[in-house]
């Protein structure tokens, strides 16, 4: 779609050149699984019109989820986020406090009423009438409720909010609850997106927001009401340690060699086999490869899937989904014609071994295979 | 005759605070301040393997 260059006023949009704010764009477009040209489109759509009224309740959280959106770097998603977007109602970054604040989000509710986003971190405590958590004297039980029925959507953002994270850990003391089924108990049929994750990654948060902005829809969601291009494939599907899963090579121990070389965490407990989010190519604070766990040396404890993270203990063995390790491993069949040499097989396996699973399988059977013809020739 | 000033939430801190104060006479001379959010994480931890009580004690703040 081509965009109007008239039709947009600014030509600086939060702080960043119209260029560098279109390229931004594209580049969660290109996130999303949309064609690159989308970026215009939701650049056109986000400033033209006016900014979506954005109203945040939290609850029982722990502020990581702001964090990880304030903390985003490339661009200063801070302006962004509070130029493209209206924030009116947000705790920890309100200036007005007590009454006033309180007073502000009634006032916003009701002329942004239909209108508005509703982004809710934390859980909702459900217990004993949910006296566990209030603000401005009312439990945030009941704020819910409230804001969720005029809301034009529901985003849960967190693990929290998702399916109701640390504070929803066995025994649960305070029935922390997630705000879909806050809703469901209700009655109240507000459309609910559950971004998970402790933290998520900002961008998946962000992408959702301005998706629905451009095309006044939500995003395709799985059967847990995730957006499908951020959790729709399972960490052990792109983790750049899948070939050592592959070939068999782990780490046993933290510090034992397989671990300094960088192979597997499965036998150390993580819980990628299980774990259904876009951690190993999203990666966090905008620091170039490796800036995730795994990649850290740690393994994924399943902080954004319902029953792993804050469930199972973190060096228990994940229950992969998909596949399960196999017992033998298949050798790498080469087609020789000629035969490959010894040392020929040891180059190729050399430069594939690090990215290829089997390698070192591979020299052993060219190996015995150059053995067995040298011994027919002969 | 001392007044009551109740102010719920306080903004631009983490987590939920509330402040009571009494004031008498231009000057407070009572005040009580409570966090209203508890999630329970000293009962969640008990019975736990220990390697996996950093996953919870860090979420205390994520800030």
């Amino acid at each position: 779609m081509r965009i109007d260059q008239e039709s947009i006023e600014h030509d600086n949009i939060a702080g960043l050149s119209r260029r560098d704010f279109v390229k931004f764009c594209s580049t969660l477009a290109v996130g999303m699984g949309l064609p690159v040209g989308m970026g215009a489109q939701i650049a056109e759509a986000v400033t033209v019109q006016k900014r979506p009224p954005v109203l945040w309740l939290s609850a029982q959280e722990c502020t990581g989820c702001t964090e990880t959106l304030l903390r985003t770097s490339h661009p200063t998603l801070e302006k962004l986020i509070l130029e493209l977007i209206s924030l009116e109602y947000h705790e920890t970054l309100l200036v007005g406090a007590g009454r006033q604040a309180e007073d502000w989000r009634e006032k916003s509710m009701k002329e942004n009423k239909g209108k508005y986003i509703l982004v809710v971190d934390g859980s909702i405590p459900t217990k004993d009438n949910g006296i566990y958590c209030k603000i401005g004297g009312k439990t945030a039980l009941a704020l819910l409720g409230e804001m969720a029925a005029d809301a034009a959507a529901v985003i849960a953002i967190g693990s929290c909010a998702s399916w109701g994270g640390v504070p929803s850990a066995d025994p649960n003391p305070t029935g922390a609850t997630p705000a879909h089924e806050v809703l469901k108990s209700r009655g109240i049929k507000t459309p609910v997106v559950n971004i998970p994750g402790c933290p998520p990654n900002p961008y998946n948060f962000l992408s959702t927001v301005l998706y629905f902005v451009t095309f006044k829809k939500l995003p395709e969601l799985d059967d847990q009401s995730r957006p499908k291009f951020a959790y729709g494939r399972l960490i052990h599907e792109n983790c750049e340690r899948r070939p050592h899963f592959d070939a068999g090579r782990f780490a046993i121990q933290f510090g034992d060699e397989g671990h300094r070389k960088g192979y597997c965490l499965y036998k150390l407990g993580c819980k990628g086999p299980e774990t259904f989010a876009n951690c190993p190519i999203q990666l966090f604070n905008d620091v170039g490869s490796g800036a995730w766990p795994v990649g850290t040396g740690h393994p994924c404890f399943g902080c954004s899937e319902k029953g792993v993270g804050f469930t199972l203990p973190l060096h228990s063995p994940a229950r992969p989904k998909y596949v399960t390790p196999p017992s033998i491993f298949p050798g790498i069949e080469a087609h020789k014609s000629g035969g490959a040499s010894i040392a020929a097989a040891a180059v190729v396996a050399g430069l594939a071994g690090a990215a290829l699973g089997a390698g070192a399988v591979t020299v052993k059977k060219l190996g015995e295979k150059e053995e067995g013809r040298k011994g027919t020739e002969e | 005759m001392a007044k009551r000033i109740t102010i719920d939430p306080i903004t631009r801190i983490e987590g939920h605070l509330r402040i009571d104060c009494e004031i008498d006479g231009g000057h407070v001379t009572k005040a009580w301040s409570s966090g209203q959010m508890w999630r329970g994480i000293e009962t969640i931890l008990r019975g736990r393997d220990p390697r996996d009580a950093w996953i919870f004690t860090q979420r205390f703040c994520g800030v």
